[in-house]
């Protein structure tokens, strides 16, 4: 009985996960690592997955992401996973995504790349960057939404959100 | 004594054949007289009003090449996000202004003095308010290092400097019927008008900062994150979404601008275990994320 209402709970606690447009992409382990039951370094293992296995990639949470291994679903540490997609630049490329593309593929890998399709998406283009005149309209709208002290508090009282002191490792130490 | 200094900085600026070719000690002293005249951070700190006034200018031009995202709510919450986060900071008392634009285009961008610009398409790619905390995180610590404002005085040359100032009598400060400015009614000092827009239409922001100082601000972003109470993956699970993202290399986004998505998760899968043990009750808030970004 404990245990069914565990696995309902694993069950909801899955669907509660944010499924996004990215959703069911590919990914590949880039080391051994367990496949847990829960998002939690403490939960227990539902196997182990071997370096190089291919899953499809469900939902992120925290340091976890949700996977399916081939019919086994599942959590794994978000720093374990590779994604094969590299970008193609359609000018050819500088040396931003040679970079990204040998150190996706290192180790011998295999590395897949795509080819964009931007069509029909409005972006942001370096010649809109450059040519830009201020707006002095908008940037008094940007600024009247800015939040103070009391709200930002209260906001993240709302969200459960403790602050906490940590000792930065470089240098500052509030 | 500061004069020479002064003096030494516009010389170590020009190019060589002008210091030792055709050398016009008399234009450089102009040009150098014209900036020290308007009070321009030329050759000494930028005063922290200096800052902020840059950062409102270049936000101007931002927000002309791009739109505001129509949704106040959207810009309501990523403000008050971002303000936690700030506060935890070393410079909490910043004008923080946090700006979603309305473009597909992956990005995000810090000014100088604490204006903070983030896409839409960034934006509604994120799973958690967690993941919202580490990339808003990334650009405060971008701000609090004044990395952006190292690189911009790096960059100063006396090239850079010879249309600067030349605005000052002129009505360039009302734009579209506005005034760029700290506040409604406080105008920006005209020199910082025409830094802002030699930087734009050179393409400060097109271009790369330093490695080191993206690598920084990874570890500063998970530092404030866990102080603000967040998971201290947020920013991981953001650079795991990058990094499996069909971007696009030519428009002005974040895959041209950084280090490679899986570079940064390598880096962050060492340091994150050195403050993780801070981190209490961490946060993720999945669901107001989705209530608050539709």
């Amino acid at each position: 009985m404990l245990v069914m209402s565990l696995r309902i709970l694993v069950l909801l606690l899955g669907l509660a996960l944010v499924p996004s447009a990215w959703a069911q992409e590919q990914a590949f382990t880039n080391r051994s690592t367990e496949l847990k039951e829960r998002g939690a370094a403490d939960a227990r293992a539902v196997g182990t997955l071997a370096e190089n296995t291919e899953v499809k990639v469900l939902a992120r949470s925290g340091g976890w992401t949700r996977v399916d291994a081939g019919g086994r679903s599942g959590f794994v540490n978000v720093f374990h996973l590779r994604f094969p997609v590299t970008v193609e630049s359609k000018s050819g490329g500088g040396g931003f995504f040679s970079g990204m593309t040998s150190a996706m593929g290192g180790g011998g890998r295999k590395t897949e790349k795509a080819t964009i399709a931007t069509t029909g998406i409005r972006g942001l283009s370096p010649e809109d960057l450059k040519s830009a005149s201020p707006d002095a309209a908008a940037l008094a709208k940007a600024q009247s939404y800015r939040a103070d002290k009391p709200t930002a508090e209260r906001f993240a009282r709302e969200g459960k959100l403790t602050a906490v002191s940590v000792d930065n490792p470089q240098g500052d130490r509030r | 004594m500061k004069r020479i200094l002064f003096l030494a900085m516009i010389l170590a600026a020009l190019p060589l054949h002008a210091q030792f070719g055709g050398f016009d000690i008399g234009k450089v002293i102009d040009i150098g007289k014209k900036a020290v005249d308007q009070g321009s951070p030329m050759g000494k700190e930028f005063s922290q009003d200096d800052e902020i006034g840059l950062g409102d200018a270049l936000t101007a031009s931002f927000l002309g090449a791009s739109p505001l995202h129509p949704d106040a709510n959207l810009q309501r919450y990523v403000n008050r996000v971002g303000k936690w986060i700030a506060l935890h900071s070393d410079r909490p008392d910043l004008p923080w202004t946090f700006s979603v634009i309305d473009t597909e285009t992956i990005n995000a961008f810090a000014m100088p003095g604490g204006s903070v610009i983030v896409s839409s398409g960034l934006v509604k790619r994120l799973a958690s308010e967690s993941e919202l905390a580490g990339v808003l995180a990334h650009e405060i610590a971008h701000v609090v290092r004044k990395h952006q404002l190292t690189a911009i005085q790096k960059g100063m040359t006396a090239d850079f400097w010879k249309g600067v100032g030349t605005s000052i009598a002129s009505d360039r400060i009302k734009i579209g019927g506005g005034v760029v400015g700290r506040a409604a009614g406080e105008i920006a000092k005209p020199y910082l008008l025409d830094m802002a827009g030699n930087l734009i239409k050179d393409g400060f922001y097109l271009r790369p900062l330093d490695r080191g100082m993206e690598s920084e601000a990874d570890q500063m972003a998970v530092v404030l994150a866990i102080r603000s109470g967040y998971d201290a993956y947020g920013l991981a699970g953001a650079l795991q979404m990058l990094a499996q993202y069909k971007g696009d290399a030519d428009a002005a986004s974040l895959f041209s601008t950084h280090p490679a998505p899986s570079e940064r998760l390598a880096d962050l899968e060492k340091f994150v275990p050195s403050v993780e043990r801070y981190a209490k009750q961490p946060q993720l808030l999945e669901v107001r994320y989705k209530q608050n970004v539709k």
